[in-house]
């Protein structure tokens, strides 16, 4: 889908280099060894998290912190607004002879309604960043990623020894080796 | 952090270094020099804060009183004759009656009370801040047992040092309501005058609750309520002692520790409220509100674990607790920012639930607190939300040792204010300050409570060493 960022898109990647594993600990000594020789790993796939990964192959922190902020700030002025037009402009009501104009009883309101737009904004942007909205075609490298074997992609770039890179996953406990090559590009 | 480096586990033995010795026994020092410079100011012809209001005759009462009850045991004729003048004085006091229905509405913050009353107010909330403090010290490892939770085995030492606190504020909680009791909950001094319901001066709501708030409930229950926690806590105790020399492997121990740990938690939730109602709630007797007593859990729950934090960074700041790293700590910043905005929650919900209800009653415990002491009570959660919140909100002050100390020093102060501020506009109404005998006393208890903390952990290695999910604690991950 063109209204997504298309560098998430594998599909508008360069060719890419894919090794499968069976074992986490294998992988994580594979990733090491690759980053220690140079090579740029564009991620890794795997079905369950393994603790670590991120770190070695230099993952920077989320921005899904600052998404839910802007989340939350949207659903608290969107109830701001929609409390302050029903209970002071268009319909007040003497409830008890409270003031008709901002008291406690807009805090919950107030409270539920950030984190509702909190909830479903980092809901939404999650699986937006991630390619995993309804109806977005996603690229898997390999079937098996979300079941039982752990994924790893390298693209390529120019002066890339691709046959040392394979070589390497392949020495490094990679049951599987093949390559990624996007149709449109 | 992260795999590709081995971690070796190995025991810890702490040793108080002299000058946290020094330094605790000094703010025990300092503390006890500015309680005594505190009671030697108070004004004896007050009650503690406010110059007492003037008609010597309900002072007299309130005196002859005080003395009638020392000397308790058979002392009919003048029980009688005092009696007597207490039912006038309520009538007197009386003098604003608004409805039949609701019974007659009295300012039961009556400053006919002994100068004294201030310090065992100050000893009511010192020893019940810190025994609940020390309570949550055994619900959190409770908790983490009943969660199966691992990352926090390498800690365990600190909450359970914490709970080994519980016996000494507890006696002090004690002898604070016994010597202040007449004067500190205006149902005891209600309960000697044993009106009828035809007696000018009977309160149908004191007399409804009379069956709960009474002499014997206030000292017996929370005995008991103490000594299961201290029994279940002790057996925990003991496991995990059993289990420092068990054989590696044996989860026997830990096993037992999971169904120990439910059954405490089961017991705690419906028994913590209980001492809260008693102790502080009672305070404004004809007030009630149904969440006081998670609120007062929220207090206590901040402040142990931002105890916990403190002294985690502490003992790592002395060279201990090697197997602790940044994500314990990023983790137990995140416990703190968690439970401040519950009780930021829970906090503004007890007003918001008696706001709404619009019911008059209930607001004799909002009334006194904010319209005589506005700074007060919204510093309380400037200190104890607004600020905390802000600055937990950013990941970086939760990895920063300092900030995270300076924060968690800020709730325990802030908290203990909370507390104190739910019991004195209670008992002295208007007037009431600040002064040497409250910093005093927090500072005493506090440098007691560090030092017997520091030299509990000597007594053990620092290291849940045969913990079956120490190593998983070890290699504890938070993620980018």
């Amino acid at each position: 889908m063109a209204i997504l960022d298309k560098n998430l898109s594998l599909r508008n990647r360069n060719k890419i280099l894919v090794g499968v594993w069976e074992d986490e600990d294998a992988l994580v000594d594979a990733a090491h060894a690759l980053v220690d020789k140079g090579i740029h790993i564009h991620d890794i796939y795997t079905p369950y998290p393994v603790h670590g990964l991120d770190r070695i192959i230099g993952v920077k922190r989320s921005k899904l912190a600052r998404v839910a902020f802007l989340c939350g700030l949207t659903g608290l002025i969107l109830m701001v607004t929609m409390i302050w037009y029903m209970y002071v402009i268009d319909w007040p009501i003497n409830i008890g002879n409270k003031p008709v104009r901002f008291t406690p009883s807009w805090i919950p309101v107030m409270f539920e309604g950030t984190v509702l737009c909190t909830a479903y904004g980092m809901g939404f942007f999650f699986f937006w960043r991630n390619r995993m909205l309804f109806a977005v075609k996603n690229d898997l490298l390999d079937d098996r990623q979300t079941d039982d074997r752990l994924v790893v992609a390298i693209e390529t770039v120019e002066g890339m020894n691709e046959a040392e890179v394979v070589e390497l996953m392949k020495s490094k406990g990679a049951v599987e080796t093949k390559e990624f090559q996007a149709v449109c590009k | 952090m992260g795999h590709g480096h081995h971690i070796e586990i190995k025991q810890e033995t702490f040793s108080m270094p002299a000058k946290a010795k020094n330094l605790t026994l000094i703010v025990m020092v300092i503390g006890l020099v500015l309680s005594g410079i505190g009671i030697a100011t108070i004004d004896h012809n007050t009650n503690g804060f406010v110059a007492v209001s003037g008609h010597h005759d309900a002072h007299a009462t309130a005196e002859k009183h005080e003395g009638d009850h020392a000397a308790e045991p058979a002392k009919h004729e003048a029980h009688e004759g005092h009696e007597a003048a207490a039912t006038e004085t309520a009538h007197e006091e009386h003098g604003n009656v608004e409805t039949e229905d609701f019974g007659p509405r009295v300012t039961y913050t009556s400053q006919d009370k002994p100068w004294a009353t201030r310090i065992w107010a100050n000893l009511l909330v010192a020893g019940y801040f810190f025994t609940m403090v020390s309570l949550c010290g055994l619900f959190w490892y409770a908790i983490q047992y009943a969660a199966n939770a691992g990352w926090s085995s390498s800690l365990k030492r600190v909450p359970e040092a914490i709970f080994t606190f519980i016996p000494v504020p507890f006696v002090v909680l004690l002898i604070a309501a016994a010597m202040g009791k007449n004067d500190l909950y205006h149902w005891a001094h209600y309960e000697h005058l044993h009106l009828g319901p035809n007696d000018a001066g009977y309160d149908r709501i004191l007399a409804g609750k009379a069956g709960f708030l009474n002499t014997g409930m206030l000292f017996i229950l929370p005995t008991i309520l103490v000594a299961i926690w201290v029994f279940l806590g002790s057996r925990l105790r003991a496991l995990s002692i059993a289990e420092d020399s068990a054989p590696k492997g044996d989860t026997t121990n830990f096993r037992k520790s999971i169904r120990l740990s439910a059954t405490f938690l089961v017991i705690f939730g419906f028994t913590i409220s209980i001492v809260a109602w008693l102790f502080i709630m009672s305070v404004d007797a004809h007030w009630y509100s149904t969440i006081f007593g998670i609120y007062n859990f929220a207090t206590s729950w901040v402040s142990a674990i931002s105890v916990i934090a403190v002294t985690v960074l502490y003992l790592k700041s002395q060279g201990y607790l090697g197997l602790v790293n940044k994500e314990h700590q990023h983790d137990l910043g995140k416990f703190m920012f968690a439970f401040t905005v519950f009780w930021a929650y829970i906090w503004l919900f007890q007003y918001l639930l008696i706001w709404y209800a619009h019911i008059p009653e209930e607001m004799m415990y909002y009334q006194p607190r904010f319209e005589n002491h506005k700074v007060m009570f919204l510093g309380n959660f400037f200190i104890n939300f607004a600020l905390p919140f802000l600055f937990l909100l950013m990941r970086s002050a939760k990895r920063n040792s300092n900030i995270l100390a300076v924060i968690g020093v800020m709730l325990v102060i802030g908290h203990y204010f909370d507390v104190w501020f739910m019991v004195f506009p209670g008992v002295f109404g208007d007037g009431i300050t600040i002064g040497f005998l409250e910093v005093g006393m927090f500072l005493t208890f506090a440098g007691l409570f560090a030092f017997w903390i520091l030299n509990n952990l000597q007594k053990r290695g620092l290291v849940a060493i045969n913990h079956p999910y120490l190593e998983e604690s070890v290699y504890h991950d938070t993620g980018v």
